[in-house]
């Protein structure tokens, strides 16, 4: 007899029947020829770096529109911001198809939500903890997500800024940024907005982004000088056109010594 | 009265009109031709008792065996079929272990009761293409004996599942006459050694046979030595002392 | 001619569903009280990913868990024992005493013997006998009863000051003399902020904040003078008599 009450009423599962007190009916799922079901073990079409920041009406984000196949600029023309709802908006770096079907995963839960016809909509603390549990779920499967991501929204008056990335691991702060970003761009978003969260304004914070994005230009290679911008604030969530970076190269005319010059 | 419960009586999961699920009635009315059982709580602990038919003189009286052990603080007596109160019993002392070893404690005796009478009602059930574990109601009543951080505590449960607890508790054929003595002779400032003989008068009283060591059993849960069954030198002195 | 083609070995490169987070976690039982502490740091590498992230958690009225390691495991595996906590509370009308979530957790993590948590726990608390307890953990269960633990990234530089300065570890008493069995609260705190300064001194991984919870048992004159200490604030939740209070204080962000 079966002593755990939890299990009363369910079909039995000979897959978890960890210590074998039942009969093998039917092959378990996890034999020999598991192996042949591919895990990711790589991201193959990636995107680079995702910033975002807390300023006094809400959150901007920004990622560029680039899609990299290792080192080849493949796709130049792809959104890495998408909006969940009218209250937040999703910013991923790492493996694009990932992303995209966490899109998809995530548009489905806000139909489903939606359908339910409580008039109750997810917020982005929700839609943050929803999607670590499927990033999580996914690493303990040893088959990740991988990607590394920010969300961000504001919702009843309160913003929200956390990520969460393949391993399942999430924090929040009032800047961040993933991949390259974290290095080269993180240092210069806290030096900006750290004490200032409830006083920037919008243009303040475009300014702070723009340039971060710029200077992400110059330093990472896998960047691309075209990107786009979204703010949540009260009033929804926006997601700007595609936009060009202002950069002067010109300063590298006068580098002497990594290249084949002549003099 | 049979020909308005024909119609009802059979399925285990169909109520009657009148609300009823005649099965788990009949299972009731099944203890009641079982031997009689009692139950005594004092503040040093609680005394189970059971008389035993000798139905031959040729039947080993200490075959029979009408009181177990659930766990080292934790006992049961009971009246009906008592076939069905091992798949209960087995339960219950696994449901024990396994609080055990996940808690590091001793399980309450309130806890134990309530996974015995979960049990209780899984007649009929089944899933999906499965077979239903078990097909009627159990016939079986339980007094459930214990002592945990609330002190000493006694608990009947019945074939619906159903958990009461009592100071003094009779079941079984003489339960009647036996209940009523109870609550006439039980009072709150009871020593172990008044309910023993408590017990075993009121088994006298509805017992046919005339009460010895043999056709009487005699247990008790107490905080110094948990659970024990009184062996027959034991049994022979509380006798004596009636 | 040596051979050539085997030279080049094909090298399967999988996932790898770990990392460290860094922190340092640390707590110290008192006779009717126990101490339970955190850094609020979370890293990956030489990267700072937020400044604030909790790793102490109150469980009950008398029990605490710090959790240092892998920080999703940690969040997961916390959210598993509170998951527990409640049903038990439901099954069998109590608060879980802090022995049994002691063994719980140890059942919970050895149930992950070949897939581990990566998490090193401290559990600390009031025994229902009123004494302060500390329970530490290993990744895979095994788990003791003690005065004192520190864990995490900063352990080896914790730990060694803990001995010495809680067992009194190489020092020899005046003549005449014997070193108490348990210290008064005020020091046990002043111990844990030294530990923490210190390491945040010395550890690139610990520092930005201090979390410090008390739980001081029922009746216990260790509450006194805690309510006016800089930065505390009281969590109790029952009126079961023990009492969870925490201290936050700032710690060096460099």
């Amino acid at each position: 007899m079966d002593h755990f009450p939890t299990n009363w009423g369910r079909p039995r599962n000979d897959a978890f029947d960890a210590y074998g007190t039942y009969p093998i009916a039917q092959r378990p799922k996890n034999d020999a020829f598991s192996a042949g079901v591919q895990h990711t073990q790589q991201p193959i079409v990636t995107g680079t770096s995702v910033l975002a920041i807390k300023y006094k009406d809400g959150i901007m984000m920004a990622a560029d529109n680039l899609a990299s196949y290792g080192s080849l600029a493949r796709f130049k023309d792809i959104q890495r911001l998408h909006a969940v709802g009218d209250n937040t908006v999703i910013g991923a770096g790492g493996d694009m198809s990932d992303f995209q079907y966490i899109q998809t995963i995530l548009d489905e839960l806000m139909i489903d939500e939606f359908t339910s016809g409580d008039h109750q909509t997810l917020g982005p603390a929700e839609i943050h903890e929803y999607l670590s549990q499927i990033m999580y779920a996914r690493r303990s499967k040893m088959n990740p997500l991988w990607n590394s991501l920010l969300v961000g929204g504001f919702k009843d008056g309160q913003r929200f800024l956390a990520y969460v990335d393949l391993l399942g691991t999430t924090y929040s702060a009032s800047t961040l940024a993933t991949g390259y970003g974290s290095y080269i761009a993180q240092p210069l978003l806290r030096k900006a907005v750290e004490g200032y969260e409830d006083v920037l304004t919008e243009e303040e914070a475009l300014k702070i982004i723009e340039n971060s994005m710029r200077v992400l230009y110059y330093r990472d290679a896998r960047s691309l000088n075209k990107y786009q911008v979204a703010t949540i604030t009260e009033k929804g969530v926006t997601i700007s056109e595609s936009r060009q970076l202002e950069t002067s190269w010109s300063f590298a005319e006068g580098i002497r010594g990594y290249g084949a010059q002549t003099q | 009265m049979f020909l308005t419960r024909s119609e009802y009586d059979r399925g285990v999961n169909t109520f009657s009109p009148e609300g009823r699920l005649f099965q788990v009635e009949y299972a009731i009315e099944a203890i009641k031709l079982g031997s009689t059982t009692v139950g005594i709580r004092t503040p040093e602990g609680v005394v189970l008792g059971v008389e035993k038919r000798v139905q031959s003189p040729l039947l080993e009286s200490n075959s029979i065996e009408k009181i177990m052990e659930i766990d080292s603080h934790l006992g049961c007596a009971m009246s009906g079929l008592t076939a069905d109160a091992r798949t209960m019993i087995d339960h219950a002392r696994v449901t024990s272990q396994n609080h055990a070893f996940t808690y590091d404690e001793p399980i309450k005796v309130e806890s134990v009761t309530q996974a015995v009478c979960d049990l209780a009602l899984r007649f009929g059930e089944s899933v999906h293409d499965e077979e239903a574990m078990m097909s009627r109601p159990f016939g079986v009543a339980l007094l459930i004996a214990g002592i945990d951080e609330l002190g000493p505590q006694l608990y009947h449960t019945d074939p619906s599942g159903t958990f009461v607890r009592y100071d003094a508790k009779a079941i079984g054929s003489g339960s009647e006459a036996a209940q009523s003595e109870l609550q006439d002779k039980w009072h709150k400032q009871m020593t172990l050694k008044e309910a023993q003989i408590l017990t075993l008068r009121v088994l006298k009283q509805v017992m046919e046979e005339k009460l010895d060591q043999h056709n009487v059993q005699l247990a008790q849960v107490t905080q110094a030595k948990g659970f024990e069954i009184l062996d027959e030198t034991k049994l022979k002195e509380v006798i004596e002392g009636m | 001619m040596p051979d050539m083609v085997s030279i080049a070995q094909p090298i399967q490169q999988s996932f790898n569903p770990y990392t460290e987070n860094g922190g340092t976690i640390l707590a110290i039982a008192g006779a009717d009280f126990s101490v339970i502490a955190g850094d609020t740091r979370q890293s990956e590498g030489y990267n700072i990913q937020t400044r604030y992230a909790p790793k102490v958690f109150r469980l009950t009225d008398k029990a605490v868990l710090a959790v240092n390691g892998f920080a999703a495991d940690g969040n997961m595996f916390v959210k598993k024992v509170r998951q527990r906590l409640e049903w038990y509370r439901h099954a069998h009308a109590k608060d879980m005493p802090i022995r049994a979530i002691a063994r719980l957790i140890q059942t919970m993590l050895y149930a992950r013997r070949f897939f581990p948590y990566y998490v090193y726990n401290i559990l600390g608390g009031i025994e229902e006998d009123g004494t302060g307890a500390v329970y530490s953990f290993d990744p895979v269960g095994s788990y003791e009863r003690e005065a004192c633990r520190a864990a995490g990234a900063a352990q080896s530089l914790v730990q060694p000051f803990l001995d010495n300065q809680i067992y009194f570890k190489n020092q020899t008493p005046a003549p005449g003399t014997s070193f108490p069995a348990h210290l008064p609260l005020q020091t046990v705190l002043s111990l844990v902020i030294d530990s923490f300064t210190s390491a945040t001194e010395r550890h690139i991984e610990v520092g930005d904040g201090l979390e410090i919870y008390v739980v001081v048992a029922k009746g216990s004159t260790s509450a006194q003078g805690l309510q006016n200490l800089r930065g505390v604030q009281e969590l109790t939740a029952t009126d079961d008599g023990e009492r969870v209070f925490v201290v936050r204080r700032e710690l060096k962000k460099d």
